[in-house]
C-alpha cells in the first residue's frame, strides 16, 4: 500500500506547486515575459539539432531548427536592447526583431507570429490571460495571412490548435497564463503529434513537423522556465530498450565527460522521470534511457570521480541489476589513427587525358577508386552530399579538359549534372548510383579516348552489375509494402527496399532472394565502419556455401552507416 | 522544350507543365499572397490565378531550365527571406518532378498587399 500512498503525496505536492506557480504568474509584466521569451530561445537551442532532423517540407535541408534559433535571437537582441519595460514595449521589440532577423520559410512564419501577437499586446503594461488567449488567436490569424494557400499539418497548423486550446481553457474558467501555458503546451504536443495524418510526406518520411515542433520548444521553454527545469540540454526521449546498447559506437564526447556509465535496474515503484532526469542532468551529460521487461537501462557521460555517485545516485530509485563503465579518454585516444581521404595518392592526369572524379563514403572505398585511377576523390554519400561547387572544385585545378563525374549516390545526381552545366570543362556524368556501381564503371575507364565513347563503356559496365546495401532504418516507415521499424537491419537491392529485420544475415537472405542471380559469378563484400571484418569474412562464406559457383570477396569499406555494400556481377 | 534521352525514345516536357508546377511551388510558399502578371504593360497584378502558370516564365533555351517567378508579397514580411524561400521551393518542387536540374530561378517582387495593419 505505501506505493499509493507515495503516488498520492507526490500528486498532492505537485498540485500545491501547479497552484503557487498560477498565482505567482497569473499575470505577467513585461520584465518576467522577457525571461521567459529567453527561456524559450535557450530551449530552442538545446533542442536545435532535433527540429533540424525532422525537416523534410517544404524542402528536405535540415535547417529549420537553426533558421528558428536565428530568427528568435535576432529578436532576442532588439529585447536586449530596450529601456522600457512595458509589456507592449516588449511585444513590439520582439516582433521587429524576429522580422529584422527572419531566416528561411519558419523563420519568416514565427516572425509573423510574433507580429501578431504583439498587436494583442498594443498600450498594455501586463498581460494577463484573456490579453494572453487573444494574443495567441491573433498571432494564428497573422501567421495564416500571409500566404494564398496554407498547407496544413505544419506551423500554421500548431499555431491554430494552442490558440483553441487557449481560448477553450480560458472559457472554461483558467485565468492565469501559467495555467494558460500549460494547456498551450500540451496542445503543442498533441497538435504536433498529429502533423503526419494532415501531410503525407511527413508520414512517408516517418517523422512530424520540424517547425510545429519548434513553436512547440518555444513555448515549452517557457513552461520550463516557470517550473525551474533545467533549460540548457534536450531531454532524450526513452527509447526502447533494444535500441540501446551498452558497447554503443561512435559517440560525440564533450571535455570533461571522462566515463561512461551505463546502468541497467528495476524501479521500486513507478519511475518518476522527471524527478530522475533532473537529478542525472546535474551529474553529467549525453543521458539517454531505455526501457522493456519492467526495467530501464540509464546511459551518461560523467567527469571523472562522479562515475560511483551517478550508481548510488541510481541505487535510489531501484535494483540495479548490471553496471558497465567505461573510459571515454582512452576510446578517444584509440580512435584516432582513421585515415584522411586527402592522404590517398591518386593518379596524375595528363591535359590531353580523361579525368574521373568520384564520390566516395569512407577511406576504404576511396582507396578503392584511387587504385582504380580515378584523378580526384570527394568525400559524401548518404547524409553528407557534396554541393555542385565542391564537386567543381574537386576538378577545376585538373589539368585535363575532359571529365568524367561518378556521383555513387542517387542524392548526389542532381549535383552532378548541375555541375556539367556550370564548368567550362567538357564534363559527362556516368549516373552511378550506389558504390558497386561506380567500381563497375570504373573497369571500363581509359583514359587515353574520347569523353562519349568511354562514357558510355563505363554506363554499360555499371549496368551489367546489382547492387545490395545492408543498413540500419533510422525510422519506423513503410515503404514499398515492407514494414520497417526504428534500429531493425534494412536491406536494399539497387536503392529500392527489399527487407527488413533484426538480424543482418536473414535480411541478406531475404534480398538475395530477390536479386537475380543466373550468371552471377563474383560477389564482392564492402564492410563499413560499424562492420568487423571477421563479421564479414564470416557472411561472405555463407554465402559462398549457400550459393554454389559464386566466389565471395571482403574488402574494407570503412564507410559510414552502412554496414555492407555489396555488388553482385 | 526540356528533352531527356532515352534509349527507347524521348520525353518531352512542356514548359508550361513546369510554369504549372512551379507556380503550384511558389503559391504554397509562405509570405507570397498571389502571382503577378508577368507582362508589365498591362501592369495590374492579379490575386487569383486563372491560369495554373500565370506569373511564370519558363526559358529552355539550349536545353537549360530558367524559371522567372512573379509573385506578390504579404506586406511585413522579411522580403528577401521570403523570395529567397519561393527560388528553394520552386527549385525543389521541379526538379522532383521532371528529375532535370534547373539553372536558375529569379523571383520578381511585383507587388505588396497589406493584410494586417499594425
Amino acid at each position: 500500500m505505501w506505493i499509493d500512498v507515495m503516488t498520492i503525496t507526490n500528486k498532492a505536492i505537485e498540485d500545491e506547486l501547479r497552484l503557487k506557480l498560477a498565482e505567482q504568474y497569473a499575470v505577467l509584466d513585461g520584465r518576467t515575459f522577457q525571461e521567459f521569451l529567453q527561456a524559450s530561445l535557450i530551449w530552442l537551442k538545446a533542442n536545435q539539432q532535433v527540429v533540424n532532423s525532422l525537416n523534410v517540407f517544404p524542402v528536405p535541408d535540415g535547417d529549420t531548427g537553426t533558421n528558428m534559433v536565428l530568427t528568435l535571437q535576432s529578436a532576442m537582441e532588439e529585447l536586449n536592447n530596450l529601456e522600457e519595460h512595458d509589456i507592449s514595449d516588449i511585444g513590439h521589440a520582439i516582433a521587429h526583431g524576429a522580422l529584422m532577423g527572419a531566416r528561411g520559410n519558419s523563420g519568416v512564419i514565427l516572425s509573423q507570429i510574433w507580429r501578431g501577437f504583439a498587436r494583442a499586446l498594443d498600450d498594455l503594461e501586463v498581460m494577463n490571460a484573456a490579453v494572453f488567449v487573444q494574443a495567441l488567436q491573433e498571432a494564428r490569424d497573422t501567421a495564416y495571412k500571409g500566404v494564398v494557400r496554407p498547407v496544413e499539418g505544419t506551423i500554421l497548423t500548431v499555431s491554430s490548435d494552442i490558440a483553441s486550446a487557449a481560448a477553450k481553457a480560458h472559457e472554461s474558467g483558467v485565468d492565469s497564463v501559467f495555467a494558460l501555458l500549460e494547456h498551450v503546451v500540451e496542445a503543442a504536443d498533441l497538435s504536433v503529434q498529429h502533423t503526419p495524418e494532415l501531410l503525407p510526406v511527413l508520414k512517408e518520411a516517418g517523422v512530424v513537423d520540424s517547425g510545429g515542433k519548434g513553436l512547440f520548444f518555444i513555448m515549452e521553454g517557457m513552461l520550463r522556465y516557470a517550473y525551474d527545469q533545467p533549460l540548457d540540454q534536450p531531454i532524450t526521449e526513452v527509447q526502447p530498450l533494444d535500441a540501446l546498447q551498452i558497447n554503443d559506437a561512435a559517440e560525440t564526447i564533450e571535455p570533461g565527460q571522462d566515463w561512461e556509465v551505463v546502468v541497467d535496474f528495476h524501479p521500486q515503484a513507478e519511475l518518476d522521470l522527471g524527478r530522475f532526469y533532473s537529478g542525472l542532468e546535474e551529474l553529467g551529460t549525453s543521458i539517454q534511457m531505455g526501457e522493456g521487461d519492467g526495467m530501464y537501462r540509464m546511459h551518461i557521460h560523467v567527469p571523472d570521480k562522479s562515475e560511483y555517485r551517478t550508481i548510488d545516485y541510481v541505487k535510489n530509485f531501484g535494483t540495479i541489476t548490471n553496471i558497465a563503465i567505461e573510459n571515454l579518454m582512452l576510446q578517444v585516444g584509440g580512435r584516432k589513427g582513421v585515415e584522411d581521404i586527402s592522404s590517398l595518392e591518386l593518379d596524375e592526369i595528363q591535359a590531353d587525358e580523361i579525368a574521373v572524379v568520384a564520390v566516395a563514403p569512407g577511406y576504404g572505398l576511396a582507396r578503392v577508386f584511387a587504385s582504380l585511377g580515378v584523378a580526384a576523390l570527394i568525400e559524401g554519400g548518404q547524409t553528407m552530399n557534396p554541393s555542385t561547387q565542391e564537386i567543381i572544385a574537386a576538378f577545376e585545378d585538373l589539368p585535363s579538359q575532359q571529365i568524367i563525374i561518378l556521383p555513387n549516390n542517387k542524392n548526389i545526381l542532381l549535383a552532378a549534372q548541375q555541375a556539367v552545366e556550370l564548368s567550362v570543362k567538357q564534363v559527362k556524368v556516368v549516373p552511378s548510383v550506389s558504390v558497386p556501381e561506380g567500381i563497375a564503371a570504373m573497369f571500363a575507364y581509359e583514359k587515353d579516348g574520347d569523353l562519349e565513347p568511354v562514357a558510355k563503356a563505363m554506363q554499360a559496365a555499371l549496368d551489367e552489375i546489382q547492387t545490395i546495401q545492408i543498413t540500419t532504418a533510422t525510422r519506423t516507415v513503410e515503404i514499398d509494402d515492407v514494414q520497417v521499424k526504428e534500429g531493425q537491419v534494412i536491406g536494399l537491392l539497387e536503392n529500392k527496399l527489399a527487407a527488413a529485420g533484426d538480424e543482418i544475415q536473414d535480411v541478406l537472405d531475404h534480398v538475395m532472394e530477390k536479386a537475380m542471380l543466373e550468371d552471377i559469378e563474383l560477389i564482392t563484400l564492402y564492410y563499413g565502419e560499424n562492420y568487423t571484418e571477421e563479421e564479414a569474412q564470416k557472411t561472405a562464406e555463407r554465402m559462398m556455401s549457400k550459393f554454389e559457383g559464386i566466389e565471395a570477396e571482403v574488402h574494407a569499406g570503412n564507410q559510414p552507416h552502412y554496414q555492407l555494400i555489396i555488388s553482385l556481377e | 522544350m526540356a528533352a531527356e534521352h532515352k534509349p527507347s525514345g524521348h520525353i518531352m516536357i512542356a514548359p508550361h507543365a513546369i510554369a504549372t508546377i512551379a507556380s503550384h511551388a511558389a503559391l504554397s510558399s509562405y509570405g507570397v499572397v498571389g502571382m503577378a502578371s508577368k507582362n508589365l504593360v498591362n501592369g495590374i497584378a492579379r490575386a487569383l490565378a486563372l491560369d495554373p502558370s500565370h506569373g511564370i516564365r519558363v526559358n529552355t533555351a539550349q536545353g537549360e531550365i530558367r524559371i522567372d517567378v512573379f509573385v506578390m508579397v504579404e506586406y511585413g514580411t522579411r522580403i528577401s527571406s521570403v523570395a529567397r524561400s519561393v527560388a528553394n521551393n520552386v527549385r525543389y518542387q521541379v526538379e522532383k518532378a521532371i528529375e532535370r536540374p534547373v539553372t536558375a530561378v529569379n523571383v520578381h517582387i511585383q507587388d505588396l498587399r497589406i493584410s494586417n495593419v499594425d
